[in-house]
């Protein structure tokens, strides 16, 4: 009985991995399309009702490829400069308000601004400015302009150094034997590790955070409420997720139907912010969503590796 | 997100012959002598610590607090050595938290400066000051602290309402009651508490000289007492070693994932690069005493000792035995060398951490925005750990074991998520 299961399993068509899809039609348009994006935000005018769509529009864009934290990303800490959160010691704030109070010049200047906290830079801390009362009231006043500018071109530059990193780095991961990917199984490994750890980052810092405990739910932690945004994030990330793990696992049915399992249940969620954590009633629901990404990745750990033969690697969540 | 962090259920993993599997439990061997040794220097140092602090607080002075500072260095030596422990054994994982917990909010525990600011959104707790009140609310509750205590610390205060920064016990605790809050910024100078903050009667400045001096005195001895189970866990027939080497590959596996965990997402993460990108020196490790950059090296001398099988006592004896080295040696020669010399690379760039840091280039002037010496430093020593983990993936992928990809509270405990 079990020598025919296992038979049965191996002459099914195994699920195969296809890195060179991975690269080409999720890694290179996915940061070309945040190259693009921010670079119409950049080109925004000052004005709250201009920025906003261009900064949501922007900031979607980011989302899309928030998992990819590997190569390019990383080089001058641009991921970090681009997506500075979660923020648990209120630095963001904090950051700006310094710039703001000390009327601090250096937001006259790029190279120098590039110099700033990471934690006064990017679409956090662009959010900060255009969605927090503390900030948005002010948004009249010619330093927040300037300073709203130099967040977004700050951005929009370091969009455009990770796309254009990417034009090296694509060649080193498709033909491996180079000193970052020796072999094939290294660049799936590394591709592995930003699917795996990106369904950890939204399971346990975008529901985990807001979820808080039973007794002490937080959904003054969620990210990006200030914008609406929480929930959106959630589902834009699994979308992304899911197109990845179609090119790590191509034609695995039921790891896509994990997918479309966690995206139905965030797309019901109708709770923009996470505000209903605070309920029994909405903490089950997000409570259940959070599951469902875990299922993935109990898949992917159980299932999907160990048919590829990799492990996931190290991962910047690993420490506590 | 230490809560949601645990690596221990290992995955299958893939055949070894005869001659490896004894080898390997003879690797297993070296690497928990290691950890009893460490564990018990780490033990021996922090008893010279409380016995300073004995004196200090008997026959209060300025030498006598000097002379606690330096055993609280001391005692950092063996200890950092032994964070390559934490991730992949459970024991330790769950058991670090109560005596080297950072980052932490120090208002709880006495007075801070005016700058420091009040409570936070994060964390409502964040200047409770513990030391100058006798009774307090606490996440709705009302708590006695007429009497501080080591229960009081490890039962009420600590990650009090659930929060992580609420830091009431070990290490960090006391380093703050020895030093202070350090005023600094990025300027050069650590915490300068003055010696009067434990005199008695109108000398005392500061106020409640008593109960902070019974506050340093309870963080002490459970210090003590938590070093006292760890080390015993590690012991013959300790916990600790039992479960390590239940299954030798599993144990293998437990090795680099303490290895790898510490080297990137903890201390090239969480602890380096973060203060950099940041300009921060409260993110520094030891932020009140200017300590850091030997928190770093020797977490470096740490990961490098475990793969070498062998450790310098703080006797100077040497404890050793067969190591993962030669495992890997046996299977991939070359990869071994690699390893050895990204081990090597990364202890040397803290090193130049460490001796800028001693020389009067502080670790908190590093940090400051736009000091470009500074973060070269400091990134010299993320990359090199950085470019080590690279290599401790290949010898995970070398010796068959898995790394699985770590599990939480709702993967591996689905009730834990309906508490």
């Amino acid at each position: 009985m079990r020598l025919a299961a296992a038979f049965i399993f191996l002459a099914t068509p195994l699920a195969a991995q296809d890195v060179d899809g991975a690269v080409n039609e999720h890694i290179l348009p996915g940061y070309s399309a945040l190259a693009e994006e921010t670079t119409l935000l950049a080109d925004a005018a000052c004005a709250a009702e201009d920025l906003k769509p261009a900064f949501s529009s922007a900031f979607d864009a980011w989302v899309r490829v928030s998992h990819l934290r590997f190569g390019p990303s990383e080089a001058d800490d641009r991921a970090f400069a681009l997506a500075f959160w979660p923020d648990p010691r209120g630095s963001t704030p904090k950051t700006l308000a310094a710039l703001i109070s000390d009327a601090d010049p250096v937001v006259e200047d790029a190279a120098a601004f590039g110099t700033v906290s990471v934690a006064g830079r990017g679409f956090y801390a662009l959010e900060f400015l255009l969605f927090d009362p503390q900030f948005a009231e002010q948004s009249s006043s010619p330093y927040l302009c300037t300073l709203t500018q130099a967040i977004t071109r700050d951005i929009a530059a370091n969009a455009a150094a990770i796309e254009a990193g990417w034009q090296n780095h694509a060649a080193l991961m498709t033909a491996p034997g180079n000193d970052a990917y020796r072999t094939e199984e290294e660049a799936i490994r590394q591709l592995f590790t930003a699917l795996a750890t990106g369904l950890e980052f939204t399971s346990q810092a975008r529901l985990g955070r807001p979820m808080g405990t039973f007794e002490r739910p937080r959904p003054n932690r969620a990210e990006a409420r200030r914008s609406d945004r929480s929930l959106r994030h959630v589902v834009l990330s699994l979308e992304a997720t899911r197109a990845l793990a179609g090119h790590i696992a191509t034609r695995d049915d039921a790891l896509d139907a994990l997918f479309e399992k966690a995206i139905s249940q965030a797309e019901a969620l109708d709770d923009p912010v996470f505000a209903n954590v605070a309920t029994p009633q909405g903490r089950i629901r997000v409570e259940a969503l959070q599951s469902s990404v875990e299922e993935i990745r109990r898949y992917l750990g159980g299932t999907v590796a160990p048919r590829l033969g990799i492990e996931a690697g190290f991962n910047a969540l690993d420490g506590d | 997100m230490k809560n949601l962090m645990l690596a221990t259920t290992a995955l299958a993993l893939v055949g070894t012959a005869g001659m490896a599997e004894t080898s390997r439990d003879a690797v297993l061997k070296t690497y928990s002598d290691i950890a009893h040794a460490k564990y018990e220097d780490s033990l021996t140092t922090a008893q010279t610590l409380a016995a300073a602090v004995d004196a200090l607080l008997a026959a209060p002075s300025a030498e006598a607090l000097q002379t606690a500072k330096e055993a609280w260095l001391a005692a950092r030596v063996p200890y950092q050595q032994t964070e390559v422990f934490r991730f992949g054994n459970a024991i330790v994982d769950d058991w670090e938290g109560k005596v080297n917990a950072w980052p932490l909010d120090e208002g709880l525990i006495d007075y801070v400066d005016a700058s420091y600011g009040g409570p936070t959104d994060e964390n409502e707790a964040a200047v409770l000051n513990v030391v100058a009140n006798a009774s307090f609310t606490l996440g709705g509750v009302e708590v006695d602290a007429s009497a501080i205590t080591p229960a009081l610390l490890e039962e009420t205060l600590q990650e009090a309402d659930g929060v992580e920064a609420n830091v009431a016990t070990g290490y960090h605790a006391i380093e703050f009651l020895l030093w202070g809050q350090d005023l600094n910024g990025t300027e050069a100078g650590a915490g300068n508490r003055p010696w009067t903050d434990y005199a008695m009667g109108d000398d005392c400045t500061n106020g409640n000289c008593d109960r902070r001096g019974e506050y340093l005195k309870a963080a002490t001895d459970l210090l003590i007492t938590d070093l006292e189970f760890i080390v015993a866990q590690w012991a013959d027939d300790g916990a600790a070693r039992a479960e390590l080497t239940a299954d030798a590959d599993v144990g293998v596996s437990a090795i680099l994932t303490g290895m790898g965990s510490l080297s990137y997402g903890e201390t090239a993460g969480e602890r380096m690069r973060l203060g950099v990108m940041l300009n921060d020196p409260e993110e520094e490790h030891s932020c009140f005493a200017d300590n850091t950059h030997n928190d770093h090296f020797y977490n470096g001398v740490g990961i490098q000792s475990v793969y070498l099988g062998s450790y310098t006592r703080t006797d100077g004896s040497i404890v050793e035995g067969p190591s993962l080295s030669d495992l890997v040696a046996e299977t991939d020669a070359s990869l071994d060398m690699e390893m050895q010399q990204k081990l090597s690379a990364a202890v040397l760039a803290l090193g130049r951490i460490k001796t800028a840091a001693e020389s009067g280039f502080t670790y908190d002037m590093m940090l400051a925005r736009g000091n470009a010496a500074g973060e070269a430093l400091i990134m010299g020593g993320v990359n090199g750990l950085v470019d080590q983990t690279r290599s401790i993936e290949r010898v995970v992928a070398a010796l068959g074991t898995e790394i699985e990809i770590e599990g939480s509270d709702s993967l591996d405990n689905p009730e834990a998520v309906f508490e």
